[in-house]
């Protein structure tokens, strides 16, 4: 490579590694800074007196560990269902060429562009109706609402990339279609899988609305809420905590991104071929 | 000046529980329902997160006192104080959600009719001490149906808050107290390079609270007390032109504050003065060592019309019908208003919240501290949103559209002339009010 190439390669690199680890990088200046430095400071981008009291005092002040726990389990239970309701829908929609599945897949598609603020009212009348207000696995069918639509789609697009000789080389061989769905096409679909349980992963984590109307107490509050309801006191927010609290719930979705990020390629590419 | 160390804070807790005659478990002793609690009653309060961590802690030992006392349970939920709004619509939409919402302002006044009747709770605890202020009422007591449709609690009140050394720098000994010597004293402020800082964003809180006040200190009205519009009138123009005249005395950005932007402008020591809550004295008390010493509080100066015009929070508490356990519920407002409770919550917070029952004045937490007093009588002289007209639908929105901010945001940072910009406002609250 000649030094103009690499100048071509890594400058727009740089300025987008710039752009976004920008927001990490401020984020960890100001949860290692204390108050005073915060609003005091000769030079706001670098740390003079690092400190980890804001983290200690996330974690043995607040209810953070207990939002975080809540969060994973909400985020970990409703990737589950989601990436299973999906997986079945798109196997039947793709494989079982039933009258109307091209109409059915484009609908499913359409109702993930429905917003949530649009829903939540309706929403709140089945939960009030089941019984469900603030219980905290209600988010979890309450967040496939609109994980599954998105989930269905990709998945969709990476089964139509597989090829049908597979399941019609087994169907010769006698194979049932649930023996096909478990035995030939699930081993084939752990790319798109994959991308989807990431997709469904982050967008539960960072959930915000629905877990602020449905949830009630503060024992069942998820990060994203127990952040803002709590270390935001009127016209006093404690940025630290803040932004500590953000800076730790962001590593569970970066380990996930970090290990999973090929397999995340190779589904959306599979998505993006329909 | 007085120090004021934690010790203090815990005399005069206890010495405000002693006042009402007890420690809680005394309280207890001689508390008796005064209407028939249902049975398995348990209630389910919203209400804002508190300004100051003590406001939350003691709340929840009352709350737990009041399940000591009558066997009901009450579990809260916390929400930023500007989303209580939307959810209380939401549980009257729907008609289920928490038995009691805290909430601001006119809220009750949004859906009146599904609101508990609570006269026996206000009528009661107005009796026992000293009434109301008249603000309390106002958002409290439906003129409609001739009933209180929420028990009145209080409102974060404004004062202003400086440096103490800076204003003396600039010639005065103490802080004016008419809008010319305000704006005089801001003038040289600026010169010596301490300028003072008011928000000028969408911050619901501050901006509305001083736009309001220089509005109404001149005489500006929004509506009259039939609703109709007038803020086409002198009185809102020589408003504009005096808080034109105050903004370029004000530090740059002002503009685009929010609630928290003037706190931490003066705790940074950008700013020499503000008009704020208790807070950024609280504050500083506990941070910032260097600034607490040089800060004072001082009551908001008085325009032209000769008497406070001050337009501050306002926190009223509300039942809906829908709620199973409506005596429960009662109770549990009565319960918490009552001195035993009120006394120590009200001490624990430095008066965070001026008290909307008039009694609560005489607590030794108000003279505790000179730096406190001026928050006492914070609702004396309140104005309340959507003055002169009647509180309601009409009123918060316009509140919540931010329509007299933006006049003054027009006229101040986009040099609209005042008429042009009353005139814009005016527009805008006809279409609101519908006339």
């Amino acid at each position: 490579m000649t030094d103009r190439a690499g100048w071509r390669l890594w400058l727009p690199l740089g300025l987008m590694l710039l752009f976004l680890l920008l927001p990490f990088y401020w984020m960890v200046l100001t949860a290692l800074k204390s108050q005073p430095e915060l609003l005091n400071s000769p030079n706001p981008w670098w740390v003079f007196h690092p400190t980890l009291g804001n983290i200690i005092g996330l974690l043995t002040t607040t209810e953070y560990p207990r939002w975080f726990a809540n969060t994973l389990f909400v985020s970990a239970g409703a990737t589950l269902l989601s990436v299973t309701v999906s997986f079945f829908a798109a196997f039947a929609i793709v494989r079982l060429r039933f009258f109307g599945a091209r109409a059915l897949s484009t609908a499913i598609f359409f109702s993930y562009v429905v917003p949530p603020a649009i829903l939540f009212i309706p929403l709140a009348s089945v939960l009030i109706k089941l019984h469900w207000f603030n219980k905290l696995w209600a988010l979890i069918p309450i967040y496939a609402t609109f994980l599954v639509p998105f989930c269905t789609w990709l998945l969709i697009g990476f089964l139509r990339s597989i090829p049908r000789e597979l399941e019609e080389a087994a169907l010769v061989d006698g194979a049932s279609w649930p023996r096909i769905m478990f035995r030939v096409i699930l081993p084939l679909s752990v790319p798109g899988l994959i991308s989807s349980t990431i997709f469904s992963f982050t967008l539960s984590w960072n959930e915000y609305l629905y877990a602020l109307i449905y949830m009630f107490s503060s024992s069942n509050k998820t990060i994203s809420v127990g952040l803002t309801t709590e270390l935001m006191r009127g016209d006093v927010f404690q940025w630290g905590q803040l932004m500590s609290g953000a800076l730790l719930g962001t590593l569970p979705v970066v380990l996930v991104y970090f290990f999973f990020v090929e397999y995340y390629v190779a589904g959306m590419s599979g998505a993006l071929k329909d | 000046m007085t120090e004021f160390s934690r010790r203090r804070l815990m005399q005069l807790t206890a010495a405000g529980a002693l006042a009402a005659g007890a420690a809680p478990d005394i309280a207890l002793a001689g508390y008796k329902p005064m209407l028939p609690i249902e049975k398995g009653a348990h209630l389910q309060m919203l209400r804002w997160t508190g300004f100051v961590g003590a406001d939350d802690k003691h709340w929840k030992m009352n709350s737990e006192a009041f399940t000591k006392a009558t066997g009901v349970p009450v579990s809260i939920q916390e929400i930023s104080w500007d989303e209580v709004q939307a959810k209380s619509g939401l549980a009257a939409q729907l008609g289920s959600g928490p038995d009691i919402i805290m909430g601001f302002y006119d809220d009750p006044f949004i859906y009146p009719d599904k609101l508990v009747d609570v006269s026996d709770v206000c009528g009661y605890l107005e009796k026992k001490y000293g009434g109301f202020y008249n603000i309390a009422r106002t958002y409290g007591y439906d003129d409609a149906q001739k009933r209180w449709i929420a028990v009145p609690i209080g409102g974060p009140g404004d004062a202003v808050a400086y440096r103490e050394s800076w204003v003396k720098e600039a010639g005065y000994d103490t802080f004016p107290k008419d809008f010319d010597g305000f704006l005089d004293l801001s003038r040289k402020l600026k010169k010596q390079n301490h300028p003072i800082g008011l928000a000028l964003g969408h911050a619901v809180g501050d901006a509305n609270t001083w736009t309001h006040w220089v509005l109404w200190g001149f005489g500006g009205k929004q509506v009259d007390e039939n609703n109709k519009v007038t803020i086409e009138s002198k009185e809102t123009y020589e408003a504009l032109k005096y808080a034109k005249a105050l903004y370029e005395t004000m530090i740059p950005g002002v503009s685009s504050w929010l609630d928290i932007n003037n706190n931490q402008a003066f705790l940074a020591g950008q700013i020499s003065a503000t008009i704020n809550g208790i807070s950024i004295w609280y504050v500083a008390k506990e941070k910032f060592p260097e600034i607490y010493k040089d800060t004072r509080n001082a009551p908001m100066p008085v325009g032209p019309v000769g008497h406070q015009t001050m337009f501050n929070l306002f926190s009223q508490a509300f039942i809906f019908k829908y709620s199973k356990y409506p005596n429960a519920a009662k109770e549990y407002l009565r319960f918490m208003s009552e001195k035993p409770q009120m006394a120590p919550w009200l001490t624990a917070m430095f008066g965070y919240v001026t008290p909307a029952l008039k009694d609560y004045a005489k607590l030794p937490i108000w003279t505790s501290n000179p730096n406190i007093t001026p928050y006492r009588d914070a609702l004396v002289d309140n104005l309340p949103e959507g003055y002169a007209g009647k509180p309601g639908r009409a009123a918060a929105t316009a509140l919540n559209d931010f329509v007299i901010v933006n006049m003054f945001a027009d006229v101040c940072v986009h040099g609209t002339a005042p008429q042009e910009a009353a005139k814009r406002a005016a527009q805008q609250l006809r279409e609101i009010y519908g006339a």
